[in-house]
């Protein structure tokens, strides 16, 4: 029941989103059959205490450009918020690459090796440090 | 509006509009080395950000100067980006299945009409509190001491739901699975279990209530499994499922993540990892200073108050000690009330600096089978933090 009630105020948030940002949306009978509901919803919320819906709001990061950036946008953030970057110390480029290698790995993120490389980059980029051995010292502004 | 699935959306309409809508809601730029920065989520006051999506929110440690944690500042730690936002509580239910001979389907109503209520005061802790003091560092989240609480929880024991489904013979493992989703579905869904024996223990139980009020949506609302003296991991949030197994349960939240090396304290060398891992269990000993706060300026000349919370995964705290030199001489500080075994308990002791300067303050919490913090501890997943508590202030 909560996927369904989250699917009907994503649906309105859409509907929203394209008549607030002037996009002409071609909606489907479906989609605004979700709409028309999820405006039901809403007053069964207000007047139904047994639904009970929060919004989460979002305050994510932003980050400048560089070598990587879209495969970070595409393949990372996606899953989770940019702030699981931002929150971690600076890190060597080795540890990052095993941070990347386990979301691939071990959490089931669809990363291919090349964008893997390049992630690496990109994470070393906003929040690296040297390598101890044979990471170029200054290249990423430690 | 649900993030995911907007991105899930969004994303079938090519590269270039997901990043669009990335911009979007990017509202704050990125600052590395900012700060905490404090947040405010629904139901919850404000909170240290750590990540906003999934949520994970710290508490500011002032809020411990209360014996419970205010719901609203109880941390928040969620592991899959699909969290539960929408609760029906007229559709809503806790399915039992599995090795039983009685499936159940139970709404919250069931549960507080036709079980006998329990209560229990018991600390949640997340596994990596404090993972921020690690050296050298280690990824995750970045906890200082916030990512732990006290709360008194009511509910209905999951021995009193298991009995209600008539276990089966055989039965070794009971896994709960709660409404948050994965974002891909490569993505292990979060599930934990507990054995059959443990589950059954009369203690682990499920809140339906927190501190007499229901659970903030993102603290599991409508009910969360309460695991006493076991580290939050376990502490499985919205809970929709429990299913008994007649074999051992096995998924990736168990066989690969949250485990500690199989050593004394969860601790390994950097330099030599352990071979061997367990799933991580019971609480250590530890204790946490309250006030001063780290940095904090106090006063020379006149009494100021040293307060903390001590606690441990059931044995009850027995002493803390406090040392105002730097760890050189100890003294006993003053136990507050007893609020039950599972419960923090509060520790005080008086202290006068002579002088203006800096000092080190340290606190050593001792439990009822003579176990305490360690002297220095490390391992990889930045787990189990038990190192003798200290902060560095200063008089004037």
């Amino acid at each position: 029941m909560r996927n369904k009630t989250a699917r009907l105020f994503q649906t309105a948030a859409i509907f929203a989103l394209g008549v607030g940002g002037g996009t002409k949306l071609n909606l489907t009978p479906q989609l605004k059959r979700d709409a028309s509901q999820a405006t039901q919803v809403v007053h069964q919320r207000v007047d139904n205490e047994s639904v009970h819906t929060i919004t989460l709001p979002h305050d994510e990061p932003l980050f400048g450009p560089g070598p990587g950036r879209e495969e970070f946008i595409t393949a990372c953030v996606v899953c989770h918020s940019p702030r699981y970057i931002t929150m971690q110390p600076r890190f060597p480029r080795s540890t990052w690459l095993s941070e990347v290698k386990k979301m691939k790995d071990v959490y089931g993120a669809h990363i291919s090796d090349e964008q893997a490389a390049k992630i690496t980059d990109y994470l070393v980029s906003i929040n690296g440090k040297a390598d101890a051995g044979n990471a170029p010292r200054g290249t990423y502004g430690e | 509006m649900d993030r995911r699935e907007f991105l899930q959306l969004i994303g079938a309409t090519g590269a270039a509009a997901l990043t669009a809508s990335c911009n979007r809601f990017n509202s704050v730029s990125g600052a590395l080395s900012s700060p905490a920065n404090l947040v405010r989520f629904p139901e919850k006051t404000e909170m240290i950000l750590l990540t906003d999506r999934p949520p994970q929110l710290e508490t500011p440690i002032h809020y411990f100067r209360q014996d419970l944690t205010p719901n609203e500042a109880f941390f928040v730690r969620w592991h899959l980006e699909g969290i539960p936002t929408s609760v029906d509580l007229r559709t809503f239910r806790l399915n039992v299945s599995g090795h039983v001979r009685k499936p159940l389907q139970l709404s919250v109503d069931d549960l507080r009409s036709h079980f006998e209520p329990v209560s229990i005061i018991a600390v949640n802790q997340c596994s990596g509190n404090s993972r921020s003091f690690f050296e050298p560092r280690v990824p995750g989240g970045q906890w200082k001491n916030g990512a732990v609480g006290n709360a008194k929880w009511t509910g209905v024991s999951v021995k009193s739901i298991l009995d209600r489904a008539q276990v089966k013979a055989g039965a070794v493992d009971v896994s709960f699975n709660g409404l948050d989703v994965p974002p891909l579905p490569s993505v292990s869904d979060f599930v934990k279990a507990l054995s059959i024996d443990h589950a059954r223990n009369g203690e682990v139980m499920i809140a339906y209530a927190m501190n007499d009020h229901s659970l903030p949506m993102v603290n599991g609302f409508p009910l969360r499994l309460v695991v006493p003296g076991w580290y939050g991991t376990y502490w499985v949030k919205a809970l929709s499922d429990i299913t008994v197994l007649p074999q051992a349960f096995s998924n990736f939240w168990t066989d690969k993540a949250y485990r500690i090396p199989n050593a004394p304290n969860g601790t390994e060398d950097p330099k030599n990892l352990a071979k061997g891992t367990i799933p991580i269990n019971r609480f250590n000993v530890r204790s946490i200073f309250v006030r001063p706060e780290p940095d904090q300026t106090v006063h020379s000349g006149i009494p100021n108050e040293l307060e903390g919370v001590a606690f441990d995964s059931g044995n009850g705290i027995r002493r803390v000690e406090v040392s105002t030199d730097g760890g050189v001489t100890w003294a006993d500080s003053r136990l507050g009330p007893e609020l039950g075994k599972y419960s923090w308990r509060r520790w005080r002791a008086s202290w006068t600096p002579k002088n203006r300067g800096h000092y080190r303050l340290m606190a050593r919490a001792t439990n009822g089978i003579g176990e305490t913090q360690s002297t220095a501890q490390w391992n990889r997943s930045g787990f189990m933090w038990n190192v003798i508590e200290q902060i560095d202030v200063s008089a004037v």
